[in-house]
């Protein structure tokens, strides 16, 4: 069995003022081996964030089941943790106290907290800005900040909600290279929402394609890049035919919502 | 950071840290000492009466004898414990509710209308029935000081429970935050600027009480010795005395205003 077993999915919104509800994600099953790097890409609407959500336990599922290690999904666990975008660091704490906050809130033992918020904020190449503020560092080293927040908790699942969304294309290059150089190392189970293509080929062992109204999966493409992966492959005729194969996917969504739009 | 961020705070063009530094106290203090020269000038001159205005001169010489005296001693710390009190028990009073209100939706509504008529009514109004029920003595000053204060404290912080950041509350429960540690950690860090605003307004309006409260009706305390040389016409003294509750208020803004100032040195200046 997969590590995270995702089974016939629904998740509904209810529309705020209204007893109207919305179909964010419908009918979605994936599993998920232990180990891999699974990347979730999607036009903006498809679900794609609600999906992770629900595996970090942060929203329920109106319908079907998600199952990480055998055991239902009710709510937040310490065997997920959780990137997210820019933003979500503790404006108030240090680098070192962000990464310390995720360890004192799993109740850590106090005297481990600081060693290892300490250990996990120089892994992400940090170790001079420790007592830094995060309006003091840039939208990348935020990024590391939060990737070495979610690391230091040591957890099963690292999920990522288009952690380099925010960032700009030449830093989140250097990222991708990053999170995917400190992931070689324990491989953690890794599943990354995106909207760049390129982004989810470069850094997936399976690029699993979201489609709109309601979210689901149209995809899962296995891609077949060997590891470690390197900027050179970007231009690789493998890579470009990956490229084309995801984005005729992602296009046809597009305009089938544009003739739904003209109609009317 | 932006080359934008790093220009953008620069208020001044050709000062450097250290003028920069002390530019603003220049022109503060000199704003001061032009007021006073004039002020004790017009007077020397006859161009304003001396018998209704005073002169520093005189406020100076007064004050001098003044602090010589027990009396004034007595009646400072008279008004100073009936504020202490009150403002105190707002502080103790006015966090927690609105830590409480600020969280809880249903609590908020069923008491924000009686909150905020109470808020907005001039709560000077209420003196006389203040004085009815709890006397001429300390207690009704102790309450009206802390019905100035505990409103604008327990509204501020409301607001900055209710602006707390979504993505910040998101994050710490996916790290499996409980409802204490959110509290803890995110909810009161992240308001202490909104609360400490609250706190400085609420020593304004808490001063403000304990004077009017004490010149309405009391046997000691500042306001008392205000209305008391205010009727005598003995503006010198007057003038002391309202000074000595200036620099009080003043003085105790001021070091809210650092502390809010040092709060919120996490964020970028805005």
């Amino acid at each position: 069995m997969s590590q995270i077993e995702i089974r016939d999915v629904a998740i509904e919104y209810k529309k705020p003022k209204s007893e109207e509800s919305f179909v964010a994600i419908q009918g979605v099953s994936l599993s998920i081996e232990k180990g891999s790097f699974v990347t979730i890409v999607g036009s903006s609407g498809c679900g794609k964030s609600t999906l992770l959500l629900a595996l970090a336990g942060l929203i329920e599922c109106s319908r079907g089941s998600i199952r990480v290690e055998g055991k239902d999904v009710t709510g937040p666990g310490k065997d997920r943790a959780m990137v997210f975008q820019d933003a979500s660091l503790l404006p108030w704490r240090s680098v070192h106290g962000n990464v310390r906050f995720a360890l004192e809130l799993q109740r850590w033992k106090r005297d481990d907290i600081d060693e290892r918020a300490a250990r996990f904020v120089r892994m992400v190449g940090l170790g001079n800005f420790a007592d830094y503020h995060p309006h003091q560092l840039s939208g990348g080293m935020r990024q590391r900040v939060n990737i070495a927040r979610a690391l230091a908790v040591d957890p099963q699942v690292l999920l990522m909600d288009e952690p380099f969304g925010a960032l700009d294309a030449q830093t989140r290059e250097v990222m991708g290279d990053e999170l995917l150089r400190i992931w070689e190392r324990d491989k953690k189970t890794a599943v990354f929402v995106t909207h760049s293509i390129d982004e989810a080929i470069f850094l997936g062992d399976r690029v699993v394609v979201m489609g709109r109204n309601p979210g689901h999966i149209r995809d899962v493409v296995e891609i077949d890049l060997p590891r470690p992966r390197t900027a050179a492959m970007l231009d690789s005729p493998s890579f470009i035919e990956y490229r084309r194969k995801l984005r005729d996917y992602i296009s046809a969504d597009m305009q089938a919502l544009h003739m739904v739009e003209d109609i009317a | 950071m932006t080359a934008i961020d790093q220009i953008a705070p620069r208020r001044s063009f050709a000062a450097g840290p250290f003028i920069d530094r002390y530019y603003g106290v220049g022109v503060s203090t000199l704003s001061v000492v032009l007021f006073l020269l004039l002020w004790e000038f017009a007077a020397e001159w006859n161009w304003i009466n001396v018998r209704f205005t005073s002169q520093p001169s005189q406020v100076y010489r007064a004050a001098v004898v003044i602090f010589q005296t027990s009396a004034f001693y007595h009646h400072a710390w008279v008004s100073f414990s009936e504020f202490a009190l009150g403002f105190g028990l707002a502080l103790v009073v006015s966090i927690p509710v609105g830590l409480v209100l600020g969280t809880s939706r249903s609590i908020r509504l069923f008491v924000e209308p009686p909150l905020m008529a109470l808020y907005t009514a001039p709560r000077l109004a209420l003196l006389p029935i203040l004085i009815v029920w709890l006397g001429i003595g300390m207690a009704s000053k102790v309450a009206v000081v802390f019905l100035g204060a505990v409103f604008p404290i327990i509204v501020n912080t409301i607001a900055g429970v209710r602006n707390a950041d979504q993505r910040l509350l998101l994050a710490a429960r996916s790290f499996g935050a409980n409802k204490i540690d959110i509290f803890l950690k995110v909810l009161i860090p992240g308001s202490l600027p909104a609360i400490l605003m609250g706190v400085r307004l609420g020593i304004g309006r808490g001063l403000l009480s304990v004077i009017v409260g004490e010149m309405f009706v009391s046997e000691a305390g500042i306001g008392y010795q205000l209305m008391t040389y205010g009727q005598g016409m003995h503006m010198n003294n007057l003038l002391v005395y309202a000074f000595v509750v200036s620099i009080f208020g003043y003085g105790l803004t001021i070091s809210v205003r650092n502390l809010e100032d040092h709060v919120r040195s996490w964020r970028p200046a805005s």
